[in-house]
């Protein structure tokens, strides 16, 4: 179960120097296993209430946003999530932060949206971000799978960037990962008219990270692909690849002995495929800043 | 409201019941106006009370004790079973029994465990009485200051294809409930980040009156953050934390203690269902836990039943002080609560916090920065006795031992005959393949995949092994599921469930024996020594002797069963009157284990591994099919239910721990409804191989050696090469050579009889058969 893996962190910021903020509200309920895991790694990672950067608690709560290099919005149900996902979350983020995202994610800092997440990134307008950093209009939309409920079910995931992400920087491209995927709302969906657009865009740009694909390795539909999302797509970053956001829960999968299969495998040591993710971010920062 | 109630004189309604001169008649429409659920004999005792303090109760007061002493609260009829056959059953690791049990997990850590029912409210409101199902269990397993990590839910509804005119009238189609059930435990338990990693979904007919709805929890911390449900010292502060007070949930208690007639559901459908909001509740668990992490609570409880009225004298009763409330301090959700209604509540989202003075203020802190209301609205007193005042006038006053304890009975008990053999042997089907396929199909077998991946149970990323098991995208039932709550551990907890109607039914005493039986043997299939039990009882109406005595014989099967195989009992739960227009419920005990793993990484799951393997059966195969699911097939009502032989259980067990100790072990599957076929059905299922079964020529008809349900029995694949080594940790056990792993189909062969099936039929029987019956047309 030791972390120290001498691969990552070979810049000049020490790994155990990475300050990681777990954002939480009401319903988030992945953040304490994300920061469970960011701190195997060596990270200094600390869950954060939304009130806590927003400065409506005492002073001695408060944070600020610089006093993070990675920001994590982890999965869950913000809010209850009774309009649709990640709305009501995105809306309070934005309200009094804005512009400390904007800065944010213009310094080059990573932002890691996992399930819940990655659908507060999009209402946001930080995903895909096609035409700036953050849009007032969201260009997608995580809708309701097409089975029409909540889907928990191990995932195959595959690496299609190029290079553009920091998310994936250990990652060889055409690498499969196990995953799992727990969500009603992970269908991506682009506005019909323009969708072909975007999507060529967005493959022109290098912003599709991982898509789903069956026990061989091609992109298949339900129920290899959960939601019936757009072109498989399972994680997108931003055009500068320090925005991500990814449907299924690399979290669920950082251990060997997490791995839906482990039992058939050669045994539960070690981490697992979902470590990749938290390992190339935290190496992505270490050589950066 | 007539001549016996009499309103005082204040801005707010508040009735003085006049008690004393009623006659033993006006007792019982008394009890009967104010919905007290209280018989003549208690309101007897009642009126003996306030003649001796020489006045008149007020409404409050009756209704405290409506509530105190109803079945829900304090078990009067069952709890001299308990006390004869359960409570006795106690191991060295029980650390606390209150609203939870509390278990040694390692020298610095403990687990909470406990099952319950949510039957009535889930007939009424599926969707509703489901989801506050889920969020009671939760509160129960928190109030241990415990963190909730682990759900389960066994389910029980009458069949899915049942036609409406079979119905009795105010009955809802079984489909209708599923759906619905499922549904709200999916909203409330996925909203809340606690994985539902176990249970079951039963069908049979004798469910149809009533349904069962099952839900339990498991919790984990360090010893340090656990918490008593009781006062500590005169001067704690009670805080009153999470929702507000409202008008739902209004008497469940003493509804949930009556049969549940056309008119019941009535009452129920008019408010007696509390509304659940995860969204309070997933913040609330956070703030009680970081209170009680920082040590600045003297005592915790949850309100479920009962409301405020059963939390604070219990929590004061339990400490040996009294307590003082003032009712204007309790946030409403609405203006216009009459005390009574306050009292009573059993709105959702609720803690109460016992709270030293000086440490209030950070309490308050806590629950600031969550979002989450928290209210001081009492105190602990010296005096034992209980203090209710509302804008200055007193509304209960009571000597806490009176108002809390409440009656016990010994009701009488009608012994009814049991079935001692099988029932006459149906004869050979002619076709045992298309029996087999019958039974894959049967929904008491029939993949749960449907229901089991609309529950998060990821969530908390510690599910080490999965309720379904197998290749991705194949996998099948497995028998438990494992969570690791530590990260720096190897050490692990495994969860389980069981429960046995249609044996319970034929003969209670081995249906309780058996539900105790199964679950540890699930929880010894995964790699994992049993170690507690929590057991929910569902029955019919105690007033009734013989629906008693199926009570108290499932009871003594539980108890002696649990002793027998070292684990101890330390929660549990009642929930009687289960009964409608359709007669009483299939009597249902239910049982939700935890093992301990010692190295989780030796864990054992259900799916075929690797071609060429060889197979063994551990345990022995009778003529066990009273209540089997192959004579519900062939439409057989009746014969002996399996029996228990738990000194050879308990000796397999041990045996099989040791095997897989060493390693020997690749996959491990209970054999339980349908029998050996089925499990080997499934095991190939999930591994994606076949399996051919060679059986040795025995007396058994070949039939009942395929589909008999005999208990302490598992099919283990053996790894290659490792024969003499298993067979050594198995000594003194009785296991048999019986195949090889292999190929794309499942053979089961004796001599010149055998049963064939290959992969892909299999798997379209197993898997298609629910969401077919459960499609709404």
């Amino acid at each position: 179960m030791d972390g120290g893996d001498s691969e990552i962190g070979g810049g000049l910021l020490k790994v155990s120097d990475i300050r990681v903020g777990v954002l939480f509200i009401e319903g988030t309920n992945c953040e304490d296993e994300s920061v469970a895991y960011f701190r195997v790694l060596g990270a200094r990672a600390e869950k954060v209430h939304l009130k806590q950067l927003t400065g409506d608690v005492p002073r001695e709560m408060r944070r600020r946003l610089e006093d993070y290099d990675i920001l994590m919005i982890p999965g869950g149900f913000a809010a209850g999530d009774y309009v649709r996902a990640g709305t009501i979350f995105a809306a309070r983020i934005k309200w009094k932060l804005q512009d400390g995202i904007v800065e944010f994610v213009e310094a080059g800092k990573p932002i890691f949206g996992v399930c819940n997440g990655f659908q507060v990134l999009v209402e946001m307008g930080l995903l895909p971000a096609l035409g700036g950093t953050l849009l007032e209009t969201p260009e997608a939309v995580l809708a309701i799978n097409d089975s029409s409920h909540y889907e928990c079910r191990p995932s195959l995931l595959k690496q299609e960037n190029r290079g553009v992400c920091a998310f994936v920087s250990k990652i060889p491209r055409g690498r499969v990962l196990k995953v799992i995927s727990a969500h009603a709302e992970g269908k991506i969906l682009f506005p019909r008219d323009r969708e072909k657009k975007i999507l060529k865009e967005l493959i022109r740009n290098d912003q599709i990270v991982f898509r789903y694909v069956d026990d061989r390795g091609r992109y298949a539909g339900y129920p290899w692909c959960p939601s019936g999302a757009t072109y498989n797509i399972a994680a997108l970053c931003n055009r500068d690849g320090n925005v991500f956001g990814i449907q299924p829960h690399p979290e669920r999968c950082f251990f060997r002995y997490l791995h839906p299969d482990w039992t058939r495998e050669d045994g539960g040591d070690g981490l697992g495929d979902g470590a990749l993710v938290f390992q190339s971010v935290l190496d992505y920062v270490s050589r950066k800043f | 409201m007539g001549e016996r109630y009499v309103r005082r004189r204040l801005p707010f309604p508040l009735h003085e019941v006049r008690l004393l001169e009623a006659s033993d008649r006006e007792l019982g429409s008394i009890s009967q106006d104010m919905g007290l659920a209280l018989s003549v004999d208690e309101m007897k005792r009642v009126r003996e009370y306030f003649r001796g303090h020489k006045r008149d109760p007020t409404d409050v007061e009756l209704q405290s004790l409506g509530q105190a002493w109803s079945e829900h609260c304090c078990y009067k009829s069952s709890k001299v079973f308990l006390k004869e056959f359960i409570f006795p059953v106690q191991t060295p690791d029980v650390i606390d029994r209150g609203d939870a049990g509390v278990m040694a997990f390692d020298e610095g850590h403990a687990y909470a465990l406990r099952i319950e029912s949510h039957n009535h409210p889930s007939a009424v409101v599926p969707y509703g009485g489901a989801a506050t199902g889920i969020g009671g269990i939760i509160r129960d397993v928190l109030a241990m200051g415990a963190q909730p990590i682990a759900l389960v839910d066994p389910l029980h509804f009458g069949p899915l294809d049942v036609p409406y005119v079979r119905l009795a009238p105010g009955l809802k189609h079984p489909k209708y409930l599923f759906g619905g059930v499922v549904a709200g435990i999916r909203d409330y338990g996925n909203r809340l980040g606690i994985p539902t990693v176990a249970g079951c979904v039963v069908f049979d007919e004798g469910y149809l009156g009533n349904i069962v709805v099952n839900v339990g929890c498991v919790g984990f911390g360090d010893r340090a953050q656990l918490q008593r449900n009781r006062v500590r010292e005169a001067g704690d502060v009670f805080v009153l934390c999470g929702g507000r007070t409202g008008r739902d949930g209004i008497h469940g208690v003493t509804f949930a203690s009556v049969d549940l007639t056309e008119e019941a559901v009535g009452e129920w459908e008019a408010g007696a269902v509390q509304l659940g909001d995860p969204i309070m509740k997933e913040p609330l668990i956070h703030a009680v836990i970081e209170s009680a992490k920082a040590g600045l609570l003297h005592g915790l409880k949850d309100l479920g039943g009962g409301g405020l009225s059963c939390v604070v004298g219990e929590l004061a009763l339990n400490g040996g002080f009294g307590a003082e409330v003032d009712l204007e301090a309790v946030p409403l959700k609405e203006a216009g609560l009459e005390p009574w209604e306050i009292w009573v509540s059993e709105s959702q989202e609720r803690m109460m916090l016992v709270v030293p003075p000086e440490n209030i203020e950070r309490v308050l802190g806590i629950f600031e920065l969550y979002d989450v209301p928290a209210s001081p609205i009492g105190r602990v007193i010296r005096e034992k006795l209980c203090r209710v005042r509302y804008r200055g006038e007193t509304v209960v006053e009571m000597d806490l031992e009176f108002y809390t304890v409440g009656p016990e009975y010994r009701r009488p008990v009608q012994e009814l005959p049991v079935p001692t053999k099988a029932a006459d042997l149906p004869r050979m089907p002619r076709d045992l393949r298309a029996t087999f396929l019958e039974l894959l199909r049967s929904p008491n077998i029939a993949s749960k995949e449907s229901v089991i991946r609309q529950y998060d149970h990821e969530v908390r990323a510690s599910t080490v092994v999965r309720p379904l098991q197998g290749v991705i995208g194949k996998a099948a039932h497995g028998d438990a599921a494992v969570v690791k709550p530590l990260v720096d551990s190897w050490r692990a907890l495994a969860i389980a469930t069981a429960s046995t109607g249609a044996y319970t039914a034929l003969d209670p005493y081995r249906g309780g024996a058996t539900a105790v039986e199964e679950t540890c043997r699930n929880l010894v299939a995964v790699g994992a020594r049993p170690h507690a039990i929590s057991n929910c009882l569902n029955f019919g109406n105690p007033e009734r002797p013989d629906r008693l005595w199926f009570l108290r014989e499932a009871v003594r099967g539980i108890g002696e069963a649990a002793a027998a195989l070292g684990v101890a009992i330390p929660s549990g739960n009642v929930s009687l009157y289960n009964e409608s227009a359709a007669g009483p419920v299939l009597p249902t005990p239910a049982i939700l284990g935890v093992g301990i793993v010692e190295d989780l990484r030796r864990c054992v799951t259900s799916d075929l591994k690797r071609a060429g393997d060889p197979l063994y059966l551990v345990g022995t195969t009778r003529v066990d099919l009273g209540g089997s699911e192959y004579y519900r097939a062939l439409g057989i009502d009746g014969g002996a239910p399996p029996s228990v032989d738990l000194r050879a259980a308990r000796d397999s067990m041990e045996g099989l721990l040791r095997a897989m100790r060493n390693g020997t072990v690749a996959a491990c599957h209970d054999l339980s409804h349908g029998g050996l076929a089925i499990a080997a059905a499934e095991m190939a299922l999930g591994g994606d191989v076949g399996a051919r079964l060679r059986l040795a020529k025995s007396d058994l008809r070949f039939d009942i050696a395929l589909f008999s349900e005999s208990n302490g029995r598992w099919l283990v694949e053996v790894r290659q090469g490792r024969d003499a080594e298993f067979l050594e940790g198995m000594a003194g056990v009785s296991v048999a050579k019986v195949g090889t792993v292999g190929g794309q189909e499942v053979a089961l062969v004796r001599g010149g009889e055998a049963v064939r099936a290959a992969l892909p039929a299999i798997r379209r029987a197993w898997t298609e058969a629910i969401p077919k019956l459960a499609v709404v047309s």
